[in-house]
């Protein structure tokens, strides 16, 4: 019986829409939003049958081919597995949660809203491609239409943000490419297919190590790891709320994907062989990120710095699974990893839509302007306060199970690296300090007029809070998907 | 539904509901707290004729939560859910002027729920979840009244020491799993090995973290900026029991060296914060300084190898101390403040709590035949028989003393002197939440039995005499002393140095906080660095293109030059009337001019324009290198 080809239609969604307010004459705002949020309404629909569809065990489920570029093995091929699924619904549900946010925008909608659409199809297509120049095209596309977000949009100082952000992506993807190519090259015959570099990894020696060092570079700023992290604080600072969002929630997972999905999937061996320069580059980054996060006074910064921590403590976990000989401990790593990725997804994007509500109001983001906000504004301080403490760690939300399991592989293969738990206590500190200053205390007369959340931002925020506690609960119906890829992975 | 969940549930649907409705909130809360307690009370009747039952929930891929009612943790949930019922009354009078009531219930039935399901807990990813849990509710309560920028901080501060110490038991749960292969904590009781002294060291710090032991006591006199009863169910059978709990329930698996660690660490605190007790010039963080030292005296039971008697002295600990809290909440709200030197004199204005007040105080103190009498002897009986009594004993005793001496201070400061009373609102619920809770403070002591018999875990070895006469020295000396000579003269030169906390060298502050402020600072400063440098890379960068640019140009007038000469050609062949020759020489000057100014907005020095240009460069590359590679 031929099914609906699912994984193309979420795909391809949002590109329809775009097509179409593109192809009205001189349609309102009002009419572009509402496509927008339609169009997003029916790809987050259609990622939700995805997951019901669900995935096998072993491989990738629900493959969609066509042919492309037979001569030279390039085709149009789309799947999912446990590892991508959650990462694509997640894209799904923040590009809606994003164009609700946004509906408010005044300033070049039409723009704004294609370029959005552009993004989000970018962003499925990254994870659902299974054809490496696929995913190398939807790669870059969604670094320009970043690109355009930051430049056309953003905050005060954005051209140096933008310049920083045009330095390191433009310089940090060719490296992937060069992979790409020696993988293509040195496979048995000439395809870009992935699921055949996975399953036999072409490159040994030499050639894997120049291949994964390559694609560490191209990850390792995407991610980012430090030291190639410096154009995200900036970028962060300067882009709107909106492109903070899918910034830290989706865009940042493409390189922790990436890292699973061709450094530790298509080059294992070398992987394996330099798993603890890896492990250390993650230590690093997470305790750098953390204590770097401690020393904010602007908001916004302090969650992007608090981005560089969680993200790496994914690299943590990916290179734990990679060490690990057990093939249950590896399950334990990756579950974590891949689970970190989504919780921080969840978390930190509802974070930065928070801190985009109260910059909206206050102009400002210094932690040291505010004080006494619960009291001012209580639905947008209590909410900020559970996706504080989601984000410090705390069992019952969403990112206790990831950071559990991830913590608890590192203790059990590489002993000595469980120090990266410091971090947690570190990121506390850093979040109760912002806590005290923002919210607690007594309340400016400043702020006293300052309103509380609009149905619409109600509307953003809410969905996130909810899966938020609802994935640090219970978080087997994620892990579920997740674990059914991680424990038949053969590396 | 199994009513293993039952006590966890019943308070957290309170919760729940009365975030949903906001209104009745405290009926809800007391509801909740009340199904609780008899789910408790009918699971500790099950349990101690039956098998222990048990509750398995999906949790975590191969670690499935789980919650389990035997004797010890079924007893102990009995403890808070009584406690935290009467308590739950107590506040109902307690709180009556306050604004934010639902928000206040909401989070006290949380707190019972996730301290039930501590007491419950029958594997360790439950047990770390709801440890934590328990830090959040007191974060949330110790800042109820979050505009006072003392609360603020000190609810910052007790979050922060806690989860600190609580990386501890993260340590030792991974440890603990990945020696026995399950999460279950029975199964971790038998264990043995190297992997139990390192666990029982990392237990022992998330115990002092939550128990206030010191060197991490600070954050629970500063805790006291909270509500009365909060405080009274925190220091009671809460926040702070469980660092206790823990020990007790993870005691056979300890080593040696972990019991003699976690013995040292309760003997130094409970002298350590007896004396900060004694200097203490506020009521309620004089009961604060009390508790840490209390759960010094369990952790030297725990340390001598006689868990025993920690749970007696808990559970007695647990009435007692609740009993005082409530107490003093009422001499607050007749004075207004917490002050000793503005509650002179409050007892005589307030007769019946003072009485249960003296009551509570003689019962911690260890007079017989009051609960504590019992509870203490079983401490002190333990040290002397422990390996390590030459140290214990004398903690111990000294401790006990202590409570004496602290004790009789604040009845004396009570009683005597006059003060400005004003009425008390809410007084009736006041007082039969403090004498629910008095009565078992005083009687308890008829209960050991029984609970001895029930928990099965092994008694005091001997001693039995001489630990009851040196208690009971140690008891009515310190009584004599704290009330005949003033705490100033008692402690001397130190007096200073304990009303300030006895801290050492800046205390954990410069320690701890300040460094990582420094490092923090230091990370931030590099970032500032390295930003700088990355941006005049490309500002370098951008010159470079610019240089290339003005080349461009140059190129562009070279061309157009060559292309005014090629006009210039051009009109003279005009003369020659060729047409067909003359129509292609202008062609070709157009183009060139067109290419010339292509040329230049390539270079336009807009980023944006280049991005996308480079995107397009590179798909050429790629097709390039695409067809050089099927040549291969």
């Amino acid at each position: 019986m031929p099914t609906l080809p699912l994984v193309s239609f979420t795909l391809f969604l949002p590109l329809a829409g775009a097509a179409l307010i593109l192809a009205l004459p001189r349609p309102t705002a009002r009419t572009v939003h509402a496509i927008g949020i339609a169009t997003a309404a029916l790809t987050l629909a259609a990622a939700f049958a995805m997951w019901l569809r669900g995935v096998s065990g072993a491989g990738f489920s629900q493959v969609e081919e066509l042919e492309w570029i037979p001569v030279i093995g390039a085709a149009y091929r789309v799947g999912v597995d446990g590892i991508s699924l959650p990462l694509v619904l997640l894209s799904a549900l923040m590009f809606l949660l994003a164009f609700i946010f946004t509906s408010s925008l005044r300033e070049r909608p039409r723009a704004y809203v294609v370029l959005a659409l552009l993004l989000e199809t970018a962003a499925i297509g990254t994870f659902s491609a299974l054809d490496a120049l696929l995913f190398y095209v939807f790669f870059e596309v969604s670094l320009v239409s970043m690109y355009f977000m930051i430049a056309g949009w953003g905050h005060e100082d954005r051209q140096r943000a933008a310049l920083m952000f045009f330095l390191y992506t433009l310089l940090g993807s060719l490296p992937l490419l060069l992979a790409i190519l020696g993988l293509y090259l040195g496979s048995p015959e000439p395809s870009f297919d992935m699921r055949a570099w996975i399953a036999d990894p072409p490159l040994d020696g030499t050639a894997a190590m120049w291949a994964l060092v390559a694609m560490l570079i191209t990850f390792a700023v995407k991610i980012p790891a430090v030291p190639l992290h410096t154009w995200l604080p900036a970028a962060h600072v300067q882009a709107p709320t909106v492109g903070s969002v899918i910034l830290a929630a989706i865009m940042l997972k493409f390189g922790t994907y990436g890292l699973i999905r061709f450094a530790l999937q298509m080059t294992p061996e070398a992987f394996r062989d330099v798993g603890l320069v890896i492990l250390v580059l993650g230590v690093v980054s997470a305790l750098y990120g953390a204590f770097a996060a401690l020393a904010q006074t602007d908001l916004k910064r302090l969650v992007a710095y608090t981005s560089i921590n969680h993200m790496g403590y994914v690299i943590v976990g990916v290179a734990v699974a990679a060490l690990a000989v057990d093939p249950a401990v590896r399950a334990v790593a990756l579950d974590g990893a891949v689970l970190q990725m989504v919780s921080h997804g969840l978390v930190t994007g509802a974070l930065f839509f928070l801190v985009g509500m109260i910059q909206d109001r206050a102009h400002s983001r210094e932690m040291g302007e505010f004080g006494g906000l619960l009291n001012t504004v209580p639905l947008l301080g209590w909410s900020f306060v559970l996706t504080a403490f989601a984000s410090l760690g705390l069992p019952g939300l969403a990112h206790f199970p990831a950071e559990f399991q991830i913590f608890m592989a590192t203790l059990w293969t590489v002993p000595a690296a469980v120090v990266v738990v410091l971090g947690i206590a570190i990121i506390a500190g850093t979040f109760l300090k912002a806590l005290r200053e923002t919210f607690l205390g007594e309340a400016r007369e400043r702020w006293h007029a300052m309103p509380d959340m609009s149905l619409r931002e109600v509307l953003t925020v809410a969905p996130l809070l909810v899966l938020t506690v609802a994935i640090g609960v219970a978080p087997s119906w994620v892990l579920e998907v997740i674990h059914r890829t991680t424990a038949a992975l053969a590396l | 539904m199994s009513v293993v969940a039952l006590p966890i549930l019943a308070p957290l649907i309170a919760a729940a509901a009365i975030m949903a409705l906001r209104r009745g909130a405290p009926a809800l809360a007391l509801g909740g707290a009340t199904l609780g307690l008899a789910a408790s009370l009918w699971l500790l009747g099950r349990a101690a004729g039956g098998p222990a039952q048990t509750l398995l929930l999906p949790g975590l891929p191969d670690l499935p939560l789980r919650l389990v009612a035997e004797p010890l943790t079924a007893l102990l949930a009995v403890v808070v859910a009584a406690v935290g019922t009467i308590v739950l009354i107590y506040a109902i009078g307690y709180m009556k002027r306050e604004s934010g009531l639902p928000r206040f219930y909401a989070v006290m039935s949380l707190f019972l729920a996730a301290m039930q399901a501590l007491v419950l807990a029958g594997d360790w990813v439950g047990l770390l979840a709801a440890w934590e849990l328990i830090g959040l509710c007191s974060y949330l309560l110790i800042g109820f009244w979050f505009q006072r920028p003392e609360a603020a901080d000190a609810a910052s501060r007790a979050f922060l020491y806690t989860r600190s110490a609580d990386l501890g038991l993260y340590i030792a749960v991974f440890i603990l799993i990945g020696a026995t292969g399950s999460s279950e904590i029975a199964a971790a009781l038998n264990a043995d090995g190297g992997a139990t002294v390192a666990a029982g060291l990392l237990l022992l710090v998330a115990a002092m973290g939550k128990s206030a032991q010191v060197p991490l006591h600070d954050w629970l006199m500063r805790a006291m900026a909270g509500p009365t009863p909060v405080s009274a169910l925190l220091h009671s059978a809460t926040l702070v029991a469980a660092g206790a709990i823990l020990l007790i329930r993870a005691s056979p698996l300890l080593a040696p060296e972990a019991l003699l660690a976690i013995g040292l660490v309760g003997g130094i605190t409970t002298v350590a914060t007896g004396l900060i007790a004694l200097a203490e010039r506020d009521l309620k963080r004089l009961l604060a300084a009390s508790t840490a030292s209390q759960y010094g005296l369990m952790l030297i039971a725990v340390g001598a190898g006689v868990p025993l008697a920690a749970l007696l002295h808990l559970i007695a600990h647990a009435a007692i101390k609740s009993a005082l809290f409530l107490a003093a909440g009422d001499f607050q709200h007749a004075r207004g403040d917490t002050a000793l030197e503005r509650l002179r004199g409050v007892g005589r204005a307030r007769p019946r709590t003072f009485l249960g007040f003296a009551l509570a105080a003689l019962a911690l103190a260890g007079i017989p035949p009051l609960s504590g009498f019992f509870s203490k002897d079983a401490v002190i009986a333990a040290a002397l028989a422990a390996p390590g009594a030459a140290w214990l004993a004398p903690l111990a005793l000294a401790g006990t003393l202590l409570t004496g001496a602290y004790l009789a201070r604040a009845l004396r400061l009570l009683w005597r002197g006059t003060g400005e009373n004003r009425p008390v609102a809410g007084s009736a619920w006041m007082s039969v939440g403090i004498w629910a809770l008095v009565v078992p403070a005083a009687a308890l002591g008829l209960a050991f039995g029984p609970i001895e018999a029930l928990v099965g875990l092994p008694a005091p070895e001997t001693e039995a005499t001489r630990a009851m006469l040196l208690g009971l020295l140690a008891a009515t000396g310190g009584l004599a002393l704290g009330w005949l000579v003033p705490a100033g003269r008692l402690l001397g030169p130190i007096n200073k140095w304990a009303q300030s906390g006895l801290v050492v060298a800046g205390g954990l502050t410069a320690w701890v906080g300040r460094p990582a402020m420094a490092i923090a600072r230091g990370c931030e400063h590099l970032e500032r660095g390295v930003y700088d440098a990355v941006l005049r890379v490309g500002r370098g960068g951008l010159i470079i293109a610019r240089g290339f640019q003005q080349l461009e140009r140059g190129l562009y007038t070279a061309v157009l030059g060559l292309g005014q000469a090629g006009l210039t050609v051009g009109r003279l062949t005009r003369f020659s009337d060729e047409r067909g020759i003359d129509g292609v020489i202008f062609a070709l000057v157009a183009g060139v001019r067109a290419w010339g100014a292509r040329a230049r907005t390539l270079q336009s020095g807009l980023i944006h324009r280049e991005l996308a240009i480079s995107a397009a460069g590179t798909a050429v590359v790629l097709v390039v290198l695409l067809a050089m590679s099927l040549r291969f």
